[in-house]
């Protein structure tokens, strides 16, 4: 057995220890929200008139857009005649400007292939191709386009003359090298779900000319023959053309006809009624309901001040302070077991956020900071859990020395059970919600995972490690434990103590 | 202190049970005001829900702690400051009133500096977000509701949802009577309080249902001394609990307060102080009471009481299940028990069937 906890202790302090180095090495940092950092504001007014409804929804998806983990908490609201949309921790206003993406711009794209597993391109700069754009230019090595960590075109990337691969929206799963852009949202006048032949489609209608049917209907010829502009992939008759929106694929039909009339495109693919109202949206709209267009862009300060933020954490630090004199004082050496935990799994966390901050944008705010104050209670609390249940034993009459094996799986039951009420809670409320309530739900369950991590890998073997020593046998009183577990006093072990 | 030094022995030094009706009608009313108060009064929703007016002043170097010291001389002092590009005031307000506004926009204009833009601004956190989080929040009850019905039992499941849902009203309920703010940050101190009450109730029913199934079997004792003795060993957790818990939190109503007075830290902290504290009271109080009353329903705990109460035990306090006999039970209990009566080695099974496993054995009468 003990060779076993041993393990565990090592292979727990080595991961944290390990968690941190990473940490500061990556200089890994938490992205502070807004309320205790700032960011920067951009003001998006409408062009042309706008009721209420459209801002709202326009609020909708530019929420989606800029946080689409849902843990960013940007600050968006309708102003007058537009939307203010505030974003934490970006200094940058470029780059404010294309996260905010009123520039969004529908783009038909050559579909060269498709894929299902991830990462078929190494991270690499992208190139304006040379000439006519062909698919071979790619299969050829000639072309290599650029991709993030996660194997898709990031954002910054996703210029219409390159070639990206970009995913499918709604299932990311689903992967696909395109070519250059052909045509843009420009030429769309009008799009609408429809229910034809027995199932939901999505009709389209161009305008006339160049950009419109005329530059439509070249793409679809090349893509119906199965040109090296628009090959046919997977077996299928007809190459594919895809319609993308904020770097994700909406939907990418084959073209099964040459040429087209203006009025009388329709996009067939096993839509529910939702999924053709969301394509025929994208499709009209270039995704926002109205035209925005930047305002002004300006840097912000945090919403709390300096001073408080210096107080928050002036104050945190000394009820942290109190709450390891207390509870060393209470539980003594069991006390500073506790207080070790809480450090492997304070540090834990601490790089696990570190780490989402810099890759995914999660931000930490006043209400992350309060969730994590209040974790740290529930995190002494399994510890409080299992001594009191020690003391318990002994007072029982057990020594104090079969009471820490007795007392361990006991104890952590009841903490699963309870630490599991509360993942539930926090998977739900991130599965179902938006915005701070997401925020919230995910420091909680993290703290939560953690909370049984550090108490089953390290507190319980710490202290089983501990009572293997005659010093813990002999002196149970210097562990916060009645001095009755003692090994010299228990024999006649049933005495009762009190009552 | 006595109380307390009962408490910390693990002794029976307070009679739950006795307390319960009390608690109950405390409750009631408790929770009725806090209906009332929401009813009449409602909530004052801030800023992020129901939208106000934003200002946008020029008056380079002046801070934000004065500039909240002008919207404080307005009675406006829960607006949010920031500055923008260094010389530009942003002062978003939930004053909806468009009259009151300009009459704010006026003393800004005298005090601070020249008033470049002042708009009505709608909500951050719209209705979409509030359906999706009730509608998450109803989920959440009917999850959590069934996962401890299967884990512990539905009668738990009861008692529990009543603790974490009188929890709520209260901590809202404060919020009304006094009118603090609602912020998002508020909401998420509810959803905080709301796991804090869960986790600790769900720690008590598993002291119960240990000490039921460890005691349970001898017929010996009503539901409800099983209860008081289980409430009384796992009270000094609780206090522990709520005390760790608690002091991050008066230390920053404390230091917040003292050192700048910042309204929504205080009010923040005065949300979970009382969350904390009546997480703790509704469980050891409120939902132990509904699962006893639940239980001594049962056929089987019916029995056992009628038999506790021929044996001329009448009404009054709660008797008082002794260490020794809770502890010899636990060893009789144990099939594993050494020989000489000494400490079991083994881990005993604790988890003894709830009904009928292990028949109560004839014990002589001591005394």
């Amino acid at each position: 057995m003990p060779r076993r906890q041993l393990v565990f202790l090592i292979g727990i302090v080595v991961l944290t220890v390990a968690a941190s180095v990473m940490t500061v090495v990556w200089r890994n940092e938490p992205l502070l929200g807004l309320d205790l950092q700032g960011g920067v504001s951009v003001r998006l007014a409408a062009v042309g008139p706008a009721d209420e409804e459209m801002l709202d929804q326009a609020v909708e998806i530019i929420r989606d857009r800029v946080d689409g983990l849902g843990v960013a908490e940007p600050e968006i609201s309708r102003t007058e005649n537009g939307v203010m949309v505030s974003l934490p921790g970006v200094d940058d206003q470029e780059r404010a400007l294309s996260l905010v993406g009123t520039t969004a711009e529908l783009r038909f794209r050559p579909v060269c292939r498709l894929y299902t597993e991830r990462g078929a391109y190494g991270p690499a700069s992208g190139s304006v191709p040379a000439g006519p754009a062909s698919c071979q230019m790619v299969s050829t090595g000639e072309v290599v386009p650029a991709v993030g960590p996660a194997g898709v075109t990031l954002p910054e990337d996703d210029d219409p003359g390159d070639f990206v691969v970009l995913d499918l929206r709604n299932d990311p799963g689903q992967r696909y090298l395109l070519g250059p852009s052909l045509l843009t949202g420009e030429a769309v006048s009008d799009a609408d779900a429809l229910f034809i032949d027995y199932q939901w489609q999505v009709g389209l209608e161009l305008h006339e000319g160049a950009v419109g049917i005329d530059g439509f209907n070249a793409i679809a010829a090349l893509c119906f023959s199965g040109n090296p502009a628009c090959p046919r992939s997977g077996g299928a008759t007809n190459g594919r053309l895809a319609i993308v929106l904020d770097g994700q694929v909406v939907t990418a039909p084959s073209i099964r006809a040459p040429e087209f009339r203006r009025d009388a495109i329709l996009i067939s693919g096993g839509f529910e009624k939702i999924e053709a109202d969301d394509v025929s949206l994208a499709l009209r709209y270039g995704a926002l309901p109205v035209e925005l267009e930047p305002e002004n862009i300006r840097l912000v300060s945090a919403t709390i001040g300096e001073d408080s933020l210096r107080a928050g954490v002036v104050s945190g630090l000394i009820g942290l302070l109190l709450v390891a004199v207390f509870i060393v004082g209470y539980y003594r050496i069991l006390g500073i077991v506790a207080l070790a935990s809480l450090a492997i799994s304070g540090a834990l966390l601490w790089s696990i956020i570190a780490h989402l901050g810099t890759q995914s944008g999660l931000a930490l705010t006043l209400a992350g900071v309060t969730g994590m104050v209040v974790a740290i209670g529930v995190s002494v609390d399994s510890n409080v859990v299992y001594f009191e249940h020690l003391k318990e034993d002994v007072r029982d009459g057990r020594t104090a020395r079969s009471s820490v094996d007795r007392a361990f799986p006991i104890a952590y039951s009841t903490i699963l059970k309870a630490d599991m009420a509360s993942l539930i809670g926090a998977g739900l409320l991130w599965y179902l919600t938006v915005g701070a309530v997401r925020g919230f739900a995910l420091y909680l369950g993290l703290a939560t995972i953690l909370d049984l991590v550090a108490t089953y890998f390290f507190m319980g073997p710490m202290i089983r490690l501990l009572s293997t020593t005659r010093w813990f046998a002999e002196h149970p009183e210097r562990f916060g434990l009645p001095s009755s577990g003692a090994v010299s006093a228990s024999t006649g072990s049933l005495r009762g103590v009190g009552a | 202190m006595s109380i307390l030094g009962g408490l910390y022995r693990g002794e029976s030094a307070v009679d739950f049970p006795s307390l319960w009706r009390r608690a109950i009608v405390i409750s009631t009313v408790a929770v009725l005001i806090g209906l009332a108060s929401f009813g009449v009064r409602g909530l004052n929703l801030g800023l992020d829900f129901e939208g106000g007016t934003s200002f946008e002043v020029r008056s380079p170097g002046t801070s934000v702690a004065e500039a909240r010291q002008v919207m404080e001389g307005l009675d406006a002092g829960d607006a949010r400051i920031q500055i923008v590009d260094g010389e530009l005031l942003l002062i978003r307000s939930d004053v909806q009133d468009p009259m009151r506004a300009a009459g704010i926009r006026d003393v800004l204009a005298a005090e601070l500096g020249q008033v470049e833009a002042f708009e009505q601004v709608g909500p951050t956190w719209g209705d979409e977000v509030t359906d999706k989080a009730l509608r998450a929040l109803l989920v959440f009850f009917v999850v959590v509701a069934l996962y401890i019905a299967i884990r512990l039992e539905w009668k738990m499941a009861v008692g529990a949802m009543v603790a974490v849902a009188h929890d709520i009203v209260l901590s809202v309920g404060v919020y009304s009577v006094l009118q603090f703010e609602i912020t998002p940050a508020t909401v998420i101190a509810f959803l905080t309080i709301m796991g804090y009450s869960l986790y600790d109730t769900i720690v008590v029913y598993d002291k119960v249902r240990e000490i039921v199934g460890r005691l349970g079997a001898t017929d010996r004792y009503t539901y409800t001394e099983l209860m008081n003795l289980s409430l009384n060993r796992v009270a000094m957790r609780s206090i522990n609990t709520s005390i760790t818990s608690a002091i991050p939190v008066v230390s920053m109503l404390l230091i917040g307060s003292l050192i700048m007075g910042a309204s929504t830290l205080q009010e923040f902290a005065v949300a979970l102080l009382v969350g904390i504290f009546v997480g703790s009271y509704s469980s050891l109080f409120l939902a132990s009471t509904i699962v006893a009353g639940l239980k001594e329903r049962e056929e089987r705990w019916r029995l056992v009481a009628g038999k506790v109460r021929s044996r001329g035990v009448v009404d009054g306090p709660t008797r008082v299940i002794g260490r020794q006999e809770a502890a010899v039970s636990s060893t009789r209990a144990a099939p594993r028990s050494s020989p000489t009566g000494g400490p079991a080695k083994r881990r005993p099974p604790i988890a003894a069937p709830g009904t009928g496993g292990v028949p109560p054995r004839p014990r002589k009468k001591k005394r």
